[in-house]
């Protein structure tokens, strides 16, 4: 490499860790464990992401963490994440109420490729806290109803306490747009609908595998099961996208956690086709 | 010709002539162990020719790093931090300044990073040659020698030195601050003479060329071999820090006690540590030691060549070296080229 002819460029080069100041507009409890923030940049401009994105949150003192964003695209200023809180930085998130003031830079990472899968049936696979990415993306596509197939959300939870968005599950089904399955893993006293891991849902659904597309998110044990299922439905490998969770720390493909073989998680995904991980180790 | 010869007496006066411009580092020996360090006088300098056991990289890629200063309260605020001077890194080996253009490469990739860049764009590296230890193999890696990179490239011929600019930078220096005349045709016959007598030093050697390393490694992915280290491994991440071509980070905050101002600043961080590729639910990617060791010894051979070109390995030997059980990566790399060759 020509260093020298590099360099010269470097002068102009801002910091990539620099990020924006945003203020929490609402906080609302989702379940026990999750927020909801809705959150608007102080500098009046668009986040400009797409579904299936993510940004990398700060509170400063707590450190940083990428996190998915829950709202589809949008031209103002305001954008959601929905976040569990596991950690030093989450748990401090969930501390902040309306007015508080955070930071963001991103957005990040390749997200559902929404243009190859217009006209498409879709198939949504969630697992727990997978519907959070899941839900930018069944935003923007009922959003834009006509524009697609038949929609079935199939969702698995460890208990029905863990759903999240109910109120918004509901108003969708009732809008009469798409089809939504619930299924807890285990039985629960007040939970009277269908039991079982999620793949439980699939072998009754009737689809048309040429004009399907699949969109998976859960946790790293549920790909596998998932993947076996939707091949028995013979739906095809470039029709399946996947949402990896790895860790991360710099958003840049730079700090290494989110490697997997000579893939960076932030940079090629965190949504990928089927297709062309299947035979990435260490990837499911 | 491009060699100027160079008498061992204007070693000083060069290093004292840098001296006066720039922050300076370079080998010298502390604890007892060949080091790099700062070099505050032309006596300080050992410019040894064994490997030093922790590589020049910090002053590239500090261990720790500031990139943010925030403050709180009702204007919060955050300032970008680069933080780069003028230095010198003399007396830096082949290996290293091979390891140097990867992490150029790296920092280039994508994203610029423009901590790392701004401080390599005020790097001068002086290069010089070494003597293998028994750990080295850079010859199997074809890092023994080195044509860029540098600014200035001193090659010992006994006499003196017979030096080598890079770029118009070192030219200039040298012809700055020491007395040098071209160099003839005696003296290069010596260097090559030199340089042939090394290739015969080397006591760990690789089994194979080079080019054929990073399919031997996709072939080696259900070796028996990576249970079998992972099962001595302490998992300590030594090897990480050595390694002139690690470059992983973990990115944090600090505070300051009145809670109001900080910094975010990186820090080294290593694929051999238990919390490397766990996430926040608590799941582990890497859970073994024997699939962090096969992470690790794929970055080098197979993972980032296909991303970046050109073996991450570069024949330095310093995380065998530091290895508290002896984990010799030529010696594992010898082992997969053997099973290879076995059941090809």
């Amino acid at each position: 490499m020509n260093l020298s002819k590099s360099q010269t460029n470097t002068l102009d080069i801002s910091s990539p860790y620099i990020s924006r100041l945003a203020r929490i507009e609402r906080v609302a409890r989702v379940t026990e464990k999750e927020r909801l923030f809705k959150i608007a940049i102080e500098d009046g401009k668009t986040l400009g992401h797409l579904p299936g994105q993510f940004i990398m949150l700060s509170i400063p003192g707590f450190g940083e963490a990428p996190i998915s964003i829950s709202s589809p695209p949008d031209k103002g200023n305001r954008f959601e994440i929905c976040v569990r809180a596991v950690g030093n930085l989450t748990n401090a998130l969930h501390n902040l109420t309306k007015r508080d003031r955070l930071w963001i830079r991103g957005p990040y990472g390749k997200g559902f490729p929404v243009q190859d899968i217009i006209g498409k049936d879709l198939l949504f696979i969630a697992g727990g806290i997978g519907l959070v990415p899941m839900r930018s993306l069944i935003k923007t596509v009922l959003n834009e109803r006509s524009s697609y197939g038949r929609m079935n959300l199939f969702y698995g939870v460890k208990s029905p306490d863990e759903i999240l968005f109910k109120d918004e599950l509901l108003q969708w089904e009732k809008a009469g747009n798409i089809n939504i399955q619930i299924t807890t893993d285990k039985p629960h006293p007040e939970w009277k609908g269908h039991t079982g891991v999620v793949t439980t849902l699939l072998p009754p659904l009737k689809i048309d595998e040429t004009k399907t597309a699949a969109i998976v998110v859960g946790p790293p044990v549920m790909y596998k099961y998932v993947i076996l299922s939707l091949g028995d439905k013979r739906i095809a490998g470039h029709d399946i996208y996947l949402s990896l969770e790895r860790r991360m720390k710099c958003g840049l493909g730079k700090c290494g956690h989110c490697q997997i073989n000579s893939i960076y998680v932030c940079q090629e995904g965190p949504v990928f086709r089927l297709s062309d991980i299947r035979y990435l180790r260490e990837a499911i | 010709m491009k060699y100027r010869f160079l008498l061992k007496k204007g070693i000083a006066a060069l290093i004292a002539g840098l001296l006066k411009e720039f922050k300076v580092y370079g080998p010298v020996k502390k604890d007892g162990f060949p080091m790099y360090g700062n070099i505050t006088a032309p006596g300080d300098m050992n410019l040894l020719h064994s490997p030093t056991h922790i590589s020049p990289k910090q002053y590239l890629f500090p261990q720790r790093e500031t990139l943010l200063r925030f403050s709180s309260g009702e204007c919060p605020a955050v300032a970008p931090v680069v933080e780069a001077e003028e230095q010198v890194l003399f007396g830096v080996h082949p290996c290293d300044i091979h390891a140097i253009k990867l992490l150029d490469r790296v920092f280039a990739y994508g994203t610029a990073d423009v901590n790392y860049l701004k401080r390599r764009e005020k790097t001068i590296i002086i290069g010089i040659d070494c003597i293998p230890d028994k750990y080295c193999f850079c010859k199997g890696v074809n890092t023994m020698t080195v044509e860029s990179g540098f600014d200035l490239f001193l090659h010992n011929i006994g006499t003196g030195f017979l030096v080598e600019s890079g770029t118009q930078k070192g030219k200039k220096l040298l012809l700055k601050y020491t007395k040098t005349r071209k160099a003839n045709k005696g003296e290069v016959k010596k260097l090559s003479q030199i340089q042939n007598q090394k290739k015969e030093m080397f006591v760990t050697s690789i089994n194979a060329d080079a080019s054929t390393l990073p399919l031997i490694y996709s072939g080696s992915y259900n070796s028996p071999v990576w249970e079998r280290i992972g099962s001595i491994c302490y998992g300590c991440g030594s090897c990480n820090l050595v390694c002139p071509t690690c470059y992983c980070f973990d990115v944090r905050d600090d505070i300051k006690l009145n809670l109001k101002e900080g910094e975010r600043y990186r820090v080294w961080d290593g694929c051999m540590l238990e919390d490397f590729a766990k996430v926040a639910g608590g799941h582990n990617f890497r859970k073994t030691r024997g699939e962090r060791l096969r992470h690790r010894f794929n970055r080098k051979f197979q993972y980032q060549v296909d991303k970046f070109g050109g073996l991450f390995c570069v024949g330095c030997g310093r995380c065998s070296r530091t290895c508290l059980v002896n984990i010799n990566i030529a010696e594992v790399t010898n082992e997969l080229i053997e099973e290879s060759n076995k059941h090809p």
